[in-house]
């Protein structure tokens, strides 16, 4: 790539708004796709019960209806009008996506600190974390779905402990790293001590790292409840999940094949507007794991 | 060499014990009563207790682990609570179908994902490079069972080319069981390919900044030479480092493949059990995947003294 | 072109396209080779001397570099003519380099043998096992021991020397008209860096290969070379025989290097000073902006306006002594 930009910062400060934007999303276009994309969605799915009918009425006379003016994109084998269930299963997706994300960042960060700190706890807790690693994750989340009355709460569960040890790993990694640094000794001779240090040195450092990590967790754990409902293992039936979707358009895929390509083309657009914003973040935040993926 | 496969294999009972503790305490753990979930709704208080007797949830817990652990030292997984078949057995009998069709999608993606990014880390910025990030990038999005419809309404709905479902066993012919497998494959190694060519080109691209690799070029060396000796040996590790990572993918997706496909291995068999909450076979499953995983893991760290010659054990 | 010269570079300019401008590594160098010469060309990092090397051999990054100017004329051919596959044919067989980091130059998964043994079936044809005699061969000539088995090893079970000894070998194994060395003895020590030498100037006559030597170090270039080039700012500054640069060092800042080069002397010592490296003051400039007038006019102090507004043009001051300077003669008076 050849740019040849001669700014200095006096002179990039002194840009009105909309041009520092421009420069922005020149600068990282990955982020901005993905901002862009993820920016339509939310809202979307925020606005799903005034731009579309009730997802859950049937009415058996529409039953699979092909797209039309009518129905955008369509209707399902009980006459529910497909766009709505799509906007209302943006919701279910995103909340399950932003909820794991959260829980198992929390959970993974306090983990890792602790794991990072104490060496005799440290043993123990990644061998549980090598443990929970071997097993897939579908198929933890399968099983502790199988012993439980199925619920979105369940499913959230379900999937936030196999992702759980991917972020303590992350965060113990930057704190052993973290330990291992000559400001940390420097910072313990001058006093600053315990939960000051933490607050201080560790979570700065850990934060970004972190965030990344979530990111793909979030989209990792749409994929997962997606693949859940889908086989029937999910949130239930009744919720319009695109996972649900699509498992109940299976046996009509042959005839009425928009109730299973619309819902999972909107799954991928999402994961792939997370995914795209962790790429970018992952480039700001962390240029030395950039390149190596 | 023989001395620390030994150590590595050792080393990886800790796991499996801790995958062992894990499943056996799942059951006991649960919120509510395992053996009335097991059961069912409608369950009479006898089925449940039945259920329970069978489980050998009445006994002491640590009881329960001694024997427990007792019979799958002796390769016993337990037996299916509807078919009362041994769950080995029926693991044995769905065997062939998850094998043929992981082992086919793992030759096929290593196959063209590594030239994909080789070529990408080559001609870094240009087109090629483009379109190989694109793929990368959307086939981390696409959850496998869109790949699966979109690829039978393609292929087998509208061009009519290839079977829309099922499996057939290599024993009735060749060119059956490799057109069944054929869309099956593809959707299941869509993400695995995206996630190796990644690496690939990530790899490479770091191996070609190398000096070694100026040097190779100061040789006047073929392009060939120095990108698929010279770099690509160098790149190696971190690339089956993740193609042994992505076995995990794999296996997640073979439950999913085999739903859509109707293919009747391990993966259906998942499923069936799970609907059926036939605890037992799950439990068992997660051990046989647990292992398979583990003990890839334990291939790949063997090949990294193969590929670098600095590692030494 | 003279038959004496087996290599002539004529104006040669690469820049750099970067996010922060164009960098011009190399602006304009010219300089002659003649067959089974040493040429050193001396100047602090960042003066364009490796750059200089590099586009001789069209070796610079193709994503952020480009010649943008000027000619090299090798045994009468001029190689910005030939193909990318010509070029091939010529790099490692007619023309080979080493380079600075014997540590990060040879492939770490590849054998010794390997490395010199394919550069000979590349460019001779010989069938492997020939190739790998060969690689013998070069061993014992770069003085390794026990050939036979340090060809079946690998880079890190050889020392820095070794290293350094077998990127010679497999600089030489095709016997090249001309090498180029970027530096070859910077990251050794001391005793390692004058055996290295050494080696390489009894395979010259041996061989009668002529030597680029490139190097920031004076003392590797009097031990060395015959005819020294001085750059500065990716410009040639002085060109002498190396007996009359080290005579007499015209451009003001070939003698701010000759000062920067620690000594024993007497004088000092008795006057109670310790000998001390004396730096030339100020920074090399940046090179992503044009430069008006003599590079080196900022640290110089024997700069006029003439020489912030005016490239010097380079002077013959005697035979085969050049220099690029408004002020040679002020320089020499204060000498």
């Amino acid at each position: 790539m050849v740019a040849i930009t001669d700014d200095t910062a006096a002179e990039r400060a002194e840009l009105p708004v909309m041009a520092r934007w421009a420069t922005a999303i020149r600068r990282n276009p990955t982020i901005a796709a993905g901002a862009v994309l993820l920016a339509v969605l939310v809202s979307l799915a925020i606005l799903a019960p005034w731009l579309t009918v009730d997802p859950l009425k049937q009415a058996t006379i529409n039953r699979l209806r092909p797209p039309s003016e009518r129905f955008w994109f369509g209707t399902d084998q009980f006459g529910r009008d497909i766009f709505a269930r799509t906007l209302h299963g943006a919701r279910v997706s995103l909340i399950v996506g932003l909820t794991v994300a959260a829980i198992s960042g929390v959970i993974g960060l306090a983990l890792g600190i602790v794991c990072g700190y104490f060496r005799r706890i440290d043993g123990i807790v990644m061998r549980i974390m090598d443990g929970i690693m071997a097993i897939p994750s579908i198929l933890l989340a399968i099983a502790l779905i199988t012993l439980t009355r199925p619920g979105l709460a369940v499913v959230i569960i379900a999937i936030v402990i196999p992702e759980v040890p991917r972020v303590v790993r992350v965060v113990r990694s930057v704190v052993l790293s973290i330990r291992g640094q000559p400001y940390i000794d420097s910072a313990i001779a001058g006093g600053t001590r315990g939960f000051k240090l933490l607050a201080r040195h560790v979570l700065p450092n850990t934060l970004a790292p972190l965030i990344v990590q979530a990111t793909y967790i979030c989209a990792a754990g749409m994929l997962i409840e997606a693949a859940l409902s889908f086989l029937g293992a999910g949130v239930p039936p009744e919720i319009p999940s695109w996972g649900n979707i699509i498992a109940q358009g299976r046996n009509f895929f042959q005839i009425a094949p928009w109730t299973i390509l619309i819902p999972g083309v909107f799954l991928a657009l999402t994961v792939l507007a997370v995914n795209l914003m962790g790429d970018g973040l992952r480039d700001r935040l962390d240029p030395r794991l950039a390149r190596r993926m | 060499m023989t001395a620390y496969i030994l150590r590595r294999l050792l080393a990886t009972l800790p796991v499996m014990a801790v995958v062992a503790v894990f499943v056996f305490f799942l059951l006991r753990i649960a919120p509510g009563d395992p053996a009335a979930i097991i059961a069912g709704e409608d369950a009479t208080r006898e089925a449940i207790e039945a259920v329970r007797a069978k489980l050998g949830l009445d006994r002491p817990i640590l009881e329960q682990f001694a024997l427990w652990l007792w019979r799958l030292a002796q390769g016993d997984l337990g037996v299916s609570i509807f078919s009362n078949l041994p769950v080995t057995r029926l693991i044995g009998q769905r065997l062939e179908p998850t094998v043929a069709l992981t082992l086919s999608t793992l030759l096929v993606a290593v196959a063209l994902a590594i030239p994909i990014g080789v070529v990408a880390a080559w001609q870094v910025r240009k087109l090629a490079d483009r379109l190989v990030m694109i793929f990368a990038v959307l086939g981390f999005a696409v959850p496998g069972f869109l790949a699966a419809y979109v690829l039978i309404y393609i292929f087998a709905v509208q061009l009519q080319w290839l079977p829309v479902q099922g499996y057939r066993p290599i024993a009735e012919g060749l060119w059956p069981f490799v057109e069944g497998l054929i869309l099956p494959s593809v959707a299941l190694g869509v993400t695995y390919m995206a996630l190796i060519a990644r690496i690939t080109r990530a790899s490479m691209l770091e191996v070609l900044s190398q000096d070694y690799i100026r040097t190779a070029n100061s040789k006047g060396l073929a392009t060939r030479r120095v990108l698929l000796l010279h770099a690509l040996k160098n790149a190696a590790v971190p690339i089956v480092t993740v193609i042994g990572i992505g076995i995990a993918l794999l296996i997640s997706g073979v439950v999913i493949t085999e739903t859509v496909f109707n293919i009747p291995g391990l993966g259906r068999l998942t499923v069936d059990a799970v609907l059926k909450r036939d605890y037992p076979i799950v439990q068992g499953l997660i051990l046989v995947f647990a292992a398979v995983k583990v003990l890839v893991n334990l291939v790949i760290d063997i090949s990294y003294a193969f590929l670098d010659p600095r590692i030494r054990y | 072109m003279t038959a004496m010269n087996i290599l002539e570079v004529r104006d040669l300019a690469t820049h750099f396209f970067t996010l922060d401008g164009v960098v011009r590594a190399v602006d304009g160098v010219s300089f002659d080779l003649a067959r089974g010469e040493t040429l050193g060309i001396v100047g602090e990092s960042g003066c364009g001397k490796s750059v200089t090397a590099l586009s001789i051999l069209r070796l610079i990054p193709p994503e952020t570099s480009r010649i943008v100017g000027g000619s090299v004329r090798f045994d009468g051919r001029d190689l910005a003519a030939l193909s990318e596959a010509e070029m091939r044919a010529i790099r490692g067989h007619r023309i080979a380099m080493i380079f600075q980091e014997p540590m990060t130059s040879l492939n770490p998964v590849l054998t010794i043998g390997t490395q010199i043994a394919e550069n000979v079936v590349r460019h001779t044809g010989v069938p492997w096992r020939a190739a790998l005699d060969r690689a013998r061969e070069m061993l014992d000539l770069v003085k390794i021991a026990d050939a036979r088995r340090r060809i079946e090893e690998y880079p890190h079970q050889l020392s820095g020397g070794m290293r350094q000894r077998a990127m010679i070998a497999i600089a030489l194994s095709c016997n090249p008209q001309v090498l180029i060395a970027d530096e070859p003895t910077t990251a050794l020590d001391v005793t390692i860096q004058a055996q290295i030498l050494d080696l390489m100037l009894e395979l010259k006559e041996k061989l009668g290969t002529a030597i680029i030597m490139i190097t920031h170090d004076l003392g590797v270039i009097a031990e060395t070379a015959e005819r020294v080039v001085v750059m500065y700012a990716g410009r040639k500054v002085e060109e002498a025989p190396v007996e009359a640069l080290f005579a007499q060092p015209t451009h003001p800042y070939t003698r701010g290097l000759m000062h920067a080069v620690p000594r024993l002397d007497a004088d000092a010592e008795i006057a109670g000073r310790r000998p001390r490296l004396q730096e030339i003051p100020g920074i090399v400039p940046a090179l992503n902006r044009p430069i008006a007038g003599c590079a080196f006019a900022p640290r110089c102090g024997f700069a006029t306006e003439r020489c912030r507004a005016e490239a010097p043009p380079l002077v013959s001051t005697s035979a085969g002594h050049a220099v690029a300077c408004w002020e040679t003669a002020r320089v020499l008076e204060a000498a």
